[in-house]
């Protein structure tokens, strides 16, 4: 039977609570304070290594995100592991939680519709997000700020906030994997599980497993030389289907204006060139657009399996 | 006195006087009766003139003709008050009073005479007296002191005309030659046409000068170094420099020729050179060249060069006459390769030919091709269908 009025009536109340939630919950601020303090130590391990080998470079807000000084990782390797986390850890229960605590009858008794409650709870996880995004950048421009003596170059802003949506598109994809997994799968903790392990596979084992697929569908022939070429491309096509790749490649080209491509380069084709001449960054932020755009489809598909599965399924008071 | 034959100008006198009778005599003399004999003293400069400082010194020879040995004491009558004399043998520098001249032989020697100091300007006339076997020969001199010889200053130039580039720097070396009997300062100044620069120098040195300080009777070395204005038409240019010191002056004629040369630039578009193109696509680029120099380049031949895989055509690729002062404006079409990825290269346009060269290093930012852009729209965009429809089909429960 069709029902009349805007399937969306109600979205951003529901969004709203659901960010208010989160935002209230111990689980968040557990996630939030693990999050804060990697980030933090990272970002000062950084800055004091920016600050004992200090050079001219109109990119020194860039360096304070992706300077690594043992034992501990970049700021940016930090975010592409615990950026999932955070995300799944907002999501994980969204749907089949309401149905275990016996709370999905009592919401749809409300004048909306269930289109409402999915979009509601994607965007107020996505808010929360972004939130706590913009607050870890804010952060990390804040420390450098007060620790370097230096403003940030309109560059490294333009740059910086780039990195920070193609952060946000990053946690939208395993926000809505944590929704689609949690509208399938009925108990909560089993759905955290495959979460948590589909994290793991994509995290650690994909870029094991790339380089094995690849050798086994185009293994290379010595006396071809473009059959390396050809491995190397299908291995890189394998490894583009993670979205930590993806967000490696975007990270990469983002923060570090000298790189300009990510596939195989030739000598040949590096003739002439001007090596380690910053890209403008409306070129870098052309060449992540593919990368961008794939993970943008891949939220919006893993959501419209989350709708549609949740759409379909019975609910009983 | 008529034994002995006598001095130089009473031999002459006699000479002039009887040369007719001489004339007569000489087929006798060549036929053996009466050969030239006798003892003489002589000297080849009688009269002279010498500055104040100067000692004089004047050459004496004796001559022995045909006679046995002779001895002669020498004596100088006549010479002003508190002037001093002395006679040295040729050989040796010992002062000699008397000398003996073995026959048919000839001696030298030097008789040197000292002024006053402060003597008055004017003639001096003495004689230098021979006692030579009981006679006295006298061999009368004549001194003019004067304040200086010649007098003045003399500038000379080594090389007075030179040729060059506008561009270089022509160096002409003079002489200052004082010929005063006073240390003196003189002051240099060059008459060059406008827009030249001067500058002098010592010698070899390195230092400007405006004046150089000459001794008396010693001359200097001068350099001057002559820089063409920039842009001067090629010609022939005069350049007078002179040197003043109270009285003296003198002066130089100085010829500069500068020959023509083209100067040949090439600017960027809007002055800029850098710009962007797109991987395998063809951009054009409006390059100026212009002539500053002075002669038009002749048969100037324009080309390009970029990374391998490019291709750099410049239209014209060749200016047959390419007058001075004049631009004309090129067009650089630059294809970057297909494969070339994002970011800065470096092609090269280049102008040579016509006895000059130029290049500029042109910086073209390869941009990412925005296909890529429109497909990963294309891509959201079927997602968002997707979503679109699911919830047209599933909405509203």
């Amino acid at each position: 039977m069709r029902r009349e009025g805007s399937p969306f009536k109600g979205t951003w109340t529901i969004a709203l609570k659901e960010a208010a939630d989160h935002i209230t919950s111990a689980r968040m601020h557990l996630v939030m304070v693990l999050v804060l303090l990697t980030a933090i130590g990272s970002a000062y391990g950084a800055i004091e290594l920016l600050r004992q080998n200090a050079d001219q470079d109109a990119f020194l807000f860039l360096k304070l995100m992706t300077g690594a000084r043992e034992p501990l990782p970049s700021f940016a390797s930090f975010m592409g592991f615990l950026i999932p986390l955070v995300a799944i850890a907002l999501g994980f229960d969204a749907v089949n939680g309401e149905f275990s605590r016996r709370t999905m009858s009592r919401i749809l008794a409300q004048p909306i519709y269930r289109d409402a409650v999915l979009f509601g709870k994607f965007l107020g996880g996505l808010l929360v997000l972004g939130i706590a995004l913009m607050t870890l950048w804010l952060l990390l421009t804040g420390l450098g700020i007060l620790l370097l003596g230096l403003p940030p170059s309109s560059d490294a802003l333009v740059r910086g906030l780039a990195y920070l949506v193609a952060t946000l598109a990053y946690a939208g994809v395993w926000l809505a994997l944590a929704i689609a997994l949690s509208t399938i799968v009925h108990a909560p903790a089993t759905s955290a599980l495959a979460a948590l392990s589909i994290w793991l596979v994509v995290s650690v084992f994909w870029s094991i497993t790339a380089p094995l697929l690849a050798q086994w569908i185009a293994p290379v022939d010595p006396l071809v030389p473009m059959s390396v070429i050809t491995q190397f491309e299908i291995q890189q096509a394998i490894a583009r289907l993670s979205p930590g790749t993806l967000y490696g490649e975007m990270t990469q080209l983002l923060l570090d204006p000298s790189a300009r491509t990510l596939g195989p380069i030739f000598i040949e084709q590096l003739h002439g060139a001007v090596i380690g001449a910053p890209l403008p960054t409306m070129q870098s932020i052309l060449l992540v657009w593919p990368q961008f755009s794939g993970m943008i489809a891949a939220m919006l598909v893993l959501f419209t399996l989350a709708y549609v599965v949740f759409q379909r399924q019975e609910v009983r008071a | 006195m008529a034994s002995s034959r006598v001095i130089l100008p009473i031999a002459l006198t006699i000479a002039l006087s009887a040369a007719p009778a001489w004339a007569q005599i000489e087929p006798a003399a060549s036929a053996g009766s009466a050969p030239l004999t006798g003892f003489f003293v002589t000297t080849p400069t009688p009269e002279f003139a010498v500055s104040l400082e100067d000692g004089v010194s004047i050459p004496v020879s004796l001559q022995n003709i045909g006679l046995t040995p002779q001895r002669a004491g020498f004596d100088v009558s006549g010479l002003p008050e508190g002037w001093s004399w002395t006679l040295r043998s040729s050989t040796g520098a010992s002062s000699v009073s008397a000398a003996i001249v073995p026959p048919d032989s000839t001696q030298e020697l030097t008789l040197d005479i000292t002024p006053l100091e402060g003597a008055e300007i004017g003639s001096y006339d003495f004689a230098l007296q021979a006692q030579h076997g009981g006679s006295t020969i006298s061999l009368p001199l004549t001194v003019t002191l004067s304040e200086s010889e010649a007098g003045g200053v003399d500038l000379e130039a080594e090389l007075p005309a030179l040729r060059g580039a506008p561009n270089s720097t022509f160096t002409y070396r003079m002489d200052v030659a004082n010929n005063s009997g006073e240390d003196a300062l003189f002051n240099l100044a060059a008459e060059t046409p406008p827009g030249f620069a001067a500058t002098f120098k010592r010698g070899f040195g390195s230092e400007q000068i405006t004046g150089i300080p000459v001794a008396a009777r010693s001359s200097e070395r001068i350099t001057l170094e002559l820089r063409p204005a920039s842009g001067v038409p090629a010609g022939s240019y005069p350049v007078r420099v002179g040197v003043v010191s109270g009285e003296l002056s003198a002066s130089v004629d100085l010829q500069a020729e500068v020959t023509g040369t083209p100067d040949v630039r090439i600017v960027g578009p809007n002055e800029r050179l850098s710009g962007n193109a797109n991987a395998g696509a063809t951009t054009n680029f409006p390059f100026l060249i212009a002539n500053t120099g002075s002669a038009p380049a002749e048969e100037l031949r324009l080309s390009g060069s970029g990374p391998s895989g490019w291709t750099v055509e410049v239209a014209p690729e060749t200016l047959d006459s390419f007058a001075a002062g004049t631009t004309q404006e090129i067009d650089v079409a630059i294809t970057p390769s297909e494969q070339a990825v994002a970011g800065d290269y470096i092609v090269t346009v280049r102008a040579s030919g016509g006895g000059t060269s130029e290049s500029v290093q042109f910086r073209v930012t390869v941009q990412t091709s925005t296909i890529w852009g429109i497909v990963g729209v294309a891509v959201i965009a079927i997602a968002v269908l997707v979503l679109v429809l699911a919830v047209l089909r599933y909405g509203r429960r």
